[in-house]
C-alpha cells in the first residue's frame, strides 16, 4: 500500500440527516444474506443489504464448481445477484460497513452505516471498464489470492453487482488518466464517506467466512514453498474466470502431472486451536480432483485423509465417481511438507494401510483448508447486548430453534453460524427469513383468524 | 438437403415436467449417446398428434423417439394408454406410406431415467442405423 | 396470428464458463443461427444468468431492437423463470421467449464429438427460431390464492413448519397419519443430543404447545389425505379422519385400568419395538397432542372388554370426511429406520440389535439391558443399509445417510458416561462426525473407545454366533490389515434412513418424483431446494433426504419461508399454457370434451351450432385435447400446432 489516505478520508465522514426505516437490515451479501434478503422481501418486507465489498457474491462468486452436481458457482449465484439488485424490496448498499449496533427496544435497533466513497458516480458509471485499461498501476488481485493483478481503478469482476467501478485511493497515484478517459464523466475524487442511521425491527447477520490461515501450520511450509498452494488458489485456478488458461503451478509455470492433496489442514487440529470438522474440505477436494482431471487427463491426484465426509444429498455418490476416475485416497496424516530442489514437493506422512511412515513427491501440492467466523468486526460493534458466540468465534445458535441468536430480533445464517456447505447455507438462510417474518409479524400483532380445531368425536 | 448415409438423426419429443428433466439428469450424470439427436418439449406426451411424427420422418428425421410420462404423468391417470394410442395411429400412418413402423419408439421415462434413456437412445440408434437411411422424403434440397 | 416480418428475433448463447463453449462451438453457433429469417441480433456470453448478461437482452429490448428472444443455455428449471424475468423489466412479453437447453442436453452428453454437438445446438435453436416466428404476446392469469396451507406430516418438521406458518397469520391445516404427533424425533426421548441444548421430545413438545394454542391451526390425527386436485393457489384437498373409538379423555382410573384389559398384543412403534402395546393406544409421551387414546382397529377383535371398563369408548365410530380449500401444500411425512434383513450382521439373532432398538430401550427402562444383563462389551457396526453396492441391478442404498455417525457416537458416549466400564467398539468405514460433531469423535475416544475401520472392498465385517454370543470378525486397516475377531455382549446396528411409507405414499399420491435414492426430489439441490416440480407443493425434513434434527428444523423453516412467499400476497399467477378453441374451425365433434379428464372443456352452442369452449382456469394445459381435434381447432396457447410443425421443420433441416 502506497498510503493510509482513505483512513484519513474515512475520518471525514459526514452524517446523513433524514429518518431512513426498514424492516430488516441484513448484514454480508453472499448467498446466505441473498437467499435470505429475496425470501424477506417476497413477503413484502422491507431489507437493506448491506454489503463491505464493491461486490456482492461473497465467497460463492469465486468458486469454480459446485459440489455434487459440478454447476458453476456463477451460474448459481449471478442470478440470485441480479434478482438482489432488481427487487423493488430490496436497498442494496454495497462498498458499505456497520460500524455499529445499538439495541434499543424490542424490535428497536440504530444501525449505523459508513459507506466507503468509490470515487466513481454509481449513477453515472455504465461498467465499460475504460479507467481499468488506462490506469498506469498493477496490484496483486485479492479475488485471486495473488494469482493475478488488477488496477488501482478497477472492476471486481464481469459478472460483478452492481457493475460498477472503484478506485482504490490508497494506491492510486492520482494521474488523473481514468478521469479524462471516462466516457460517461463518471470519476469524482472529491467523493466523500457518509454515515447512515438505519432504524430497523430485525438484523440477519450473514457475514460468511474466512479461511484458516495456511501459513499457521508451519510444518506445511505454505508462504515459503511456491508449489504449495492452497485450495482457494486452486479453485481459482480451476474457475471460469480463471487468471490462466490451464492449471499452472506458481515457481515455473508448469502444467503439474502429479497434485497431492492435504486434507483437515487448519481442522480437525488442537494445535493450531481449531478441533473441529469443516465439514466441506473433504467434498471441495473431491470436486477438485474432479475437475482438474477433466483440465489435466494425465494428471494424478492424491488425496491425503483420514476420513471422507461425503454426508449429504448426492454426496456419496460423487466421492465412488471420483473413485471410478482414478483419484487416489491414501490414509494417512501428513506430517511434513519439503521443497525439493528441482521445485517439486515431497509429503511425508503416516501410512496407516501398512502402518509406516512414508513420503511422496508432487509437482504441485493443495492444501485444504478449513472455515473459521469472519464475524470479529459485527461481534464487537454491538451495544446496548452481548452477542453470544462460541469458542471459535461462530455465532452461538441452538440448533433446536436454528438461525435465532441470543439476543432477540438478531438472527443469523450461513457460515457465520459454523461452517457449512452451499445448500445448507441456503436452508438456513431461508429458515431465518421466516423466523425472522414471524418475529417482525409479532411486533405489529395483527390478529388471527380463528378455525375450528377438528378431532374425532371432539369439535 | 443431403443427409449423410451412416448418421441417422432422432427427434425426441420430451415432456416439461417428466421426462426432460429424465433426459437432463442423463446430463447430470455425464453419460453419452449420440448428437444426432434434437428434442422438442410438450407439456404431456398425450398431446403428440400422430401426423407430427409422420411430418417429421418427411423433414430429415430417420426416427421419432417419444419419451413418454408414464404412470408420473402429473395431468393423466391413463397418458400411458392416451400415448400408445397416438403412436399406434401413426405407426399406421407410416405403414400406409410404406416406413418402417418401428422408426417410432415410445417408452417412459421418469425424471431421474437418465440411465435408462441413454441406453434406450443408444440401441434405438443402433437399430436405426440398421434399417438405412429413411425412403420417402417430401423435403430434399 | 402475427406475421414472421413483425417478430424480430435475438438470440443469446453462453459459454457458461466453459461447460457448455468447451464442447460446443458457441462463436459457430451464433454465427450460423444469425443467417436466419427473423433473427436481427445474434450473440454469445459468458454468463447469460448473470446481471451483466441479462442486460444484453434488457437492453435489446428496451431499444426496440429485439421483441422476441432465444436463450441458448443450461437447463430451463435452473434459469428459463430468471429470463422470463429480465425480459419483463425491460418491457417486452415474457412469453416471447424460447429456452434451449444446450448444456445437459448437449455439451454435457456430447463431450466426445464436439462437431456433431455444435450441429445439435443449432438445430436446437433453428427449431426455436422457427417456434418464436409465430410467437404472440401472452399474460399470465391471476387467481385468487387461498391463504391456507396443508402440511402434511406431524413430525418435527412438519411442527415446525406449521408453527412458522401460523406465526405469519395463514390458516394452517396439520395433517399425521398416527394417532398422534411427534414422529421420530419424539421417538429419540430422553437421549440428548450433542450439542442441542435441549432434547428432540422437548423441542417436540414446545412446538406442539405453541400449535395448540393458536386459533389459526386446525390438527387432524389418525387422517390421511385421501386426495388432492386443483392447482397452485386453489388446491382441494380431501382428508379421511379416522375414528379414535373414543368419545372424549378417560380418567385416570380408567387409564389403569383400560391398560391392563385389552388381550390383544403388538410391537409398540414408538418404543421401536422394544415393547409391546395393546389395541388401546395411549398417548405415547406427555406433552403430546391429542390427549385421547385411540383403538388400533385392525388389531382389535371386538371382544368388549374395554367398553365394559369405560362408557368413553364407542366402537360404532364412523371416519369422518373433511373437505379443505389451500393454496400451498408442504409435504414433511420423514423417514423409516433401515430394517436390516434377517440374519444381516446376524439380526434377528439375541444380542444383535438396531441403534433404534437400543435408544427404545434405554427410554423404556432408563437402562441398558439385554436379556436382563448390563453388556459388559458392545460393538457398533456402521453403515448399515447405507453406502451399499448394486448388485446384479438389486436395489440398494448407495447414499450416506448422514445422521448416523454422529447418532451413533452420542448414543456410546452418553452410555459409557453411565456404564463406566463398558468396553465399546466401533467398527466403521468412515467416521463421518462433521463440523462440531468432531468433539463427539474426541469424547469417545478420549473415553477409550476403539475405533476399528474397515475397507469395503476387502469384505464387509461378518457376526457369527458361538455360545450364544455375538462375535464380529473383521479386518482392521488401521492395525495392518489384521484380521480382528471381538466377542461381545452387544452388537448394535447402525442403521440408515429410507423414505418412510407415508412418503412414498404421498409421493404417489400427489404424483411428486422421487430420486434415485427414493427420497422426494427437489427440482435444484442448490438453487431450489424445498420446491418440487408442481407448483405450490413443497417438501421439508427428512422426507427430501436424511438429515439430523437441527438440520430437518432448518429444512422446515426454509420451506415455510418459501410457501409464504407465495401464499401471503393473496393471489398467485398462473401460466398461460391452456388451451383454446378456434371457432372458425371447430366442428363440434366433442372428441375434445371425451378426452380431458378435468371437465375443462365443454361443447356450447354459439349461433346455432355446437362449438368448443375451454374454462382457462380449470384447464392444466396438459394437450391431450390437441392429439385428438380432427381439424386441429383446440391448441394450446403458446404451443401452437403450426409452432410445432415449423420446430420439426426447422429441426429435421428443412429451410423456408
Amino acid at each position: 500500500m502506497r498510503s493510509n489516505i482513505s483512513q484519513k478520508i474515512l475520518e471525514m465522514a459526514e452524517l446523513i440527516q433524514g429518518s431512513f426505516e426498514y424492516d430488516v437490515v441484513v448484514i454480508g451479501g453472499g448467498i446466505a444474506g441473498m437467499e435470505a434478503s429475496l425470501d424477506l422481501a417476497e413477503m413484502g418486507f422491507k431489507v437493506l443489504l448491506v454489503e463491505r465489498e464493491p461486490t456482492i457474491g461473497g465467497k460463492m462468486f469465486l468458486l469454480s464448481k459446485v459440489f455434487p452436481t459440478l454447476d458453476c458457482a456463477s451460474c448459481i449465484s449471478t442470478p440470485k445477484m441480479a434478482a438482489v439488485a432488481h427487487h423493488p424490496n430490496i436497498d442494496l448498499w454495497t462498498y458499505s460497513e456497520v460500524t455499529r449496533i445499538d439495541v434499543k427496544g424490542k424490535g428497536d435497533f440504530e444501525i449505523t452505516v459508513l459507506r466507503k466513497p468509490r470515487f466513481v458516480n454509481e449513477e453515472l458509471c455504465t461498467g465499460c471498464g475504460t479507467c481499468e485499461e488506462v490506469c498506469p498501476v498493477v496490484l496483486p488481485k485479492e479475488y485471486d489470492y495473488g494469482l493475478r493483478g488488477r488496477k488501482a481503478a478497477y472492476i471486481p469482476f464481469d459478472t460483478a453487482v452492481p457493475k460498477k467501478a472503484v478506485i482504490d485511493i490508497d494506491n492510486c497515484i492520482f494521474c488523473g488518466q481514468c478521469e479524462r478517459e471516462c466516457p460517461a464523466g463518471a470519476i469524482d475524487f472529491t467523493q466523500k464517506p457518509t454515515i447512515y442511521k438505519i432504524k430497523a425491527h430485525a438484523i440477519i447477520i450473514t457475514t460468511g467466512y474466512r479461511l484458516f490461515p495456511a501459513e499457521r501450520k508451519e510444518q506445511y511450509g505454505y508462504g515459503k514453498i511456491p508449489n504449495v498452494i492452497t485450495a482457494m488458489q486452486m479453485e481459482r485456478l480451476l474457475s471460469p474466470t480463471r487468471p490462466f488458461n490451464s492449471v499452472l503451478r506458481p515457481s515455473d509455470g508448469k502444467e503439474p502431472s502429479s497434485i497431492g492433496y492435504v486434507l483437515c489442514v487448519g481442522s480437525r487440529d488442537k494445535t493450531v486451536g481449531n478441533p473441529r470438522c469443516s465439514q466441506v474440505c473433504c467434498m471441495y477436494s473431491i470436486k477438485q480432483a474432479q475437475l482438474i482431471l477433466g483440465a489435466l487427463p494425465l494428471a494424478d491426484v492424491t488425496i491425503y485423509c483420514m476420513d471422507i465426509r461425503a454426508y449429504g444429498k448426492g454426496f456419496e455418490e460423487f466421492y465412488q465417481k471420483a473413485k471410478a476416475m482414478g483419484v487416489k485416497f491414501v490414509r494417512g496424516r501428513v506430517a511434513k511438507i519439503e521443497e525439493l530442489p528441482s521445485g517439486n514437493v515431497r509429503v511425508v506422512y503416516e501410512d496407516i494401510d501398512d502402518g509406516k511412515v512414508n513420503s511422496a513427491e508432487h509437482d504441485l501440492v493443495v492444501l485444504s483448508v478449513g472455515l473459521l467466523p469472519s464475524n470479529d468486526s459485527i461481534i464487537s460493534i454491538i451495544h446496548g447486548a452481548k452477542i453470544a458466540v462460541d469458542d471459535l468465534g461462530f455465532i452461538r445458535v441452538d440448533p433446536s430453534a436454528p438461525t435465532q441468536t441470543n439476543i432477540e430480533g438478531i438472527f443469523a445464517a450461513g457460515c457465520a453460524t459454523g461452517p457449512k456447505d452451499i445448500p445448507d447455507t441456503i436452508l438456513e438462510a431461508a429458515s431465518a427469513a421466516a423466523r425472522c417474518a414471524a418475529y417482525l409479524k409479532s411486533l405489529k400483532q395483527e390478529r388471527m383468524i380463528p378455525v375450528e380445531v377438528v378431532s374425532n368425536g371432539k369439535k | 438437403m443431403v443427409l449423410k448415409k451412416s448418421n441417422p438423426q432422432i427427434l425426441i419429443f420430451t415432456t416439461n415436467i417428466i421426462s426432460d428433466p429424465g433426459v437432463c439428469s442423463a446430463g447430470l450424470m455425464h453419460l453419452s449417446y449420440p448428437a444426432q439427436t434434437t428434442m422438442i418439449k410438450v407439456p404431456c406426451s398425450s398431446m403428440i398428434r400422430p401426423e407430427w411424427i409422420l411430418l417429421a420422418l418427411e423433414s430429415g428425421f430417420d426416427g421419432v423417439f417419444v419419451a413418454a410420462d408414464g404412470t408420473d404423468c402429473p395431468y393423466l391417470t391413463d397418458c400411458t394408454d392416451k400415448t400408445a394410442r397416438r403412436v399406434k395411429e401413426a405407426q399406421e400412418l407410416l405403414s400406409d406410406r410404406g416406413i418402417e413402423p418401428e422408426r417410432v419408439k415410445m417408452a417412459a421415462i421418469c425424471s431421474v431415467c437418465g440411465e435408462a434413456f441413454v441406453r434406450l437412445v443408444n440401441d434405438f440408434y443402433s437399430r436405426l442405423m440398421e434399417l438405412g437411411p429413411i425412403k420417402v422424403k417430401t423435403h430434399e434440397k | 396470428m402475427e406475421r414472421s416480418d413483425k417478430i424480430r428475433i435475438g438470440v443469446y448463447v453462453c459459454h457458461c464458463g466453459g461447460n457448455i463453449s468447451d464442447v460446443v462451438n458457441v462463436k459457430r453457433v451464433v454465427d450460423e443461427v444469425r443467417k436466419e429469417k427473423g433473427v436481427v441480433v445474434a450473440k454469445d456470453f459468458m454468463f447469460m444468468c448473470s446481471e451483466a448478461g441479462q442486460k444484453l437482452i434488457e437492453n435489446d429490448i428496451r431499444s426496440g431492437k429485439v421483441n422476441a428472444v432465444v436463450v441458448a443455455s443450461c437447463s430451463p428449471r435452473l434459469h428459463e423463470a430468471t429470463f422470463r424475468a429480465a425480459i419483463a423489466r425491460a418491457g417486452g412479453n415474457s412469453y416471447m421467449y424460447y429456452h434451449v437447453d444446450v448444456r445437459e442436453e448437449c455439451s454435457w452428453v456430447h463431450e466426445n464429438d464436439k462437431e456433431e454437438a455444435t450441429n445439435k445446438a443449432i438445430r436446437q435453436v433453428r427449431a426455436a427460431i422457427a417456434y418464436l416466428r409465430h410467437a404472440e404476446p401472452l399474460s399470465r392469469i391471476r387467481v385468487n390464492c387461498e391463504r391456507s396451507v396443508l402440511v402434511i406430516g406431524g413430525g418435527i418438521a412438519g411442527l415446525r413448519t406449521a408453527l412458522d406458518l401460523a406465526e405469519s397469520g395463514l390458516t394452517v391445516y396439520l395433517v399425521e397419519r398416527t394417532p398422534f404427533l411427534g414422529g421420530n424425533a419424539a421417538k429419540i426421548g430422553n437421549v440428548k443430543v450433542f450439542p442441542y441444548e435441549k432434547t428432540a421430545i422437548d423441542v417436540v413438545r414446545e412446538l406442539i404447545e405453541r400449535l395448540r394454542k393458536m386459533s389459526n391451526v386446525a390438527i387432524y390425527t389418525n387422517a390421511e389425505v385421501e386426495n388432492v386436485s386443483g392447482y397452485v393457489g386453489n388446491f382441494d384437498v380431501t382428508i379421511k379422519v379416522n375414528p379414535r373409538y373414543f368419545r372424549g379423555k378417560p380418567n385416570g382410573r380408567e387409564v389403569e385400568e383400560l391398560r391392563k384389559i385389552c388381550p390383544r398384543k403388538a410391537r409398540d412403534e414408538f418404543s421401536y419395538e422394544v415393547s409391546e402395546r395393546t389395541a388401546i393406544m395411549f398417548p405415547p409421551f406427555n406433552g403430546t397432542y391429542p390427549e385421547i387414546p385411540a383403538i388400533d382397529m385392525a388389531l382389535c377383535d371386538k371382544c368388549g372388554l374395554c367398553t365394559k371398563m369405560s362408557d368413553k369408548i364407542d366402537l360404532s365410530q364412523e371416519p369422518q370426511i373433511v373437505h379443505l380449500k389451500v393454496g400451498a401444500i408442504v409435504v414433511a411425512t420423514g423417514f423409516k429406520p433401515y430394517k436390516p434383513e434377517k440374519s444381516e450382521y446376524g439380526y434377528g439373532l439375541p444380542g444383535v440389535i438396531t441403534l433404534q432398538e437400543l435408544v427404545g430401550i434405554i427410554n423404556r427402562y432408563g437402562d441398558v439391558v439385554i436379556n436382563g444383563r448390563r453388556p459388559r462389551s458392545i460393538a457398533f457396526i456402521y453403515c448399515v443399509g447405507s453406502r451399499q453396492r448394486r448388485v446384479d441391478g438389486k436395489k440398494a442404498n448407495e447414499y450416506c445417510s448422514r445422521y448416523c455417525c454422529i447418532a451413533a457416537l452420542d448414543v456410546a458416549v452418553a452410555i459409557k458416561e453411565f456404564l463406566k466400564d463398558v468396553k465399546i467398539y466401533h467398527v466403521v468405514r468412515d467416521v463421518r462426525s462433521y463440523g462440531i460433531n468432531e468433539l463427539l469423535f474426541e469424547e469417545a475416544s478420549k473415553q477409550g473407545q476403539v475405533i476399528i475401520k474397515y475397507d469395503v472392498d476387502e469384505g464387509e465385517p461378518q457376526v457369527t454366533y458361538i455360545n450364544g454370543k455375538p462375535i464380529v470378525k473383521v479386518k482392521d486397516v488401521l492395525t495392518e490389515h489384521m484380521e480382528l475377531e471381538l466377542p461381545v455382549d452387544l452388537v448394535v446396528l447402525v442403521t440408515g434412513m429410507e423414505p418412510s411409507d407415508g412418503t412414498v405414499n404421498i409421493a404417489e399420491k400427489l404424483k411428486i418424483s422421487r430420486g434415485t435414492d427414493g427420497f422426494l426430489q427437489e427440482v435444484h439441490p442448490k438453487l431450489r431446494p424445498v420446491e418440487t416440480m408442481l407448483s405450490g407443493i413443497f417438501i421439508a425434513g427428512t422426507a427430501q433426504a436424511p438429515r439430523g434434527v437441527g438440520e430437518t428444523l432448518a429444512s422446515a423453516s426454509a420451506a415455510a419461508a418459501k410457501v409464504m412467499s407465495l401464499v401471503l400476497k393473496g393471489y398467485t399467477e398462473l401460466e398461460p399454457f391452456v388451451a383454446f378453441v378456434d371457432q372458425d374451425s371447430c366442428r363440434g365433434s366433442g372428441l375434445c370434451v371425451s378426452e380431458c379428464p378435468y371437465g375443462a372443456i365443454v361443447i356450447k352452442e354459439y349461433a346455432g351450432s355446437k362449438k368448443a369452449w375451454v374454462n382457462e382456469v380449470l384447464c392444466k394445459g396438459c394437450g391431450a385435447c390437441v392429439a385428438v381435434c380432427p381439424s386441429g381447432a383446440v391448441q394450446l396457447r403458446g404451443l401452437r400446432n403450426v409452432q410445432i410443425e415449423d420446430m420439426i421443420r426447422a429441426a429435421g433441416g428443412a429451410h423456408d
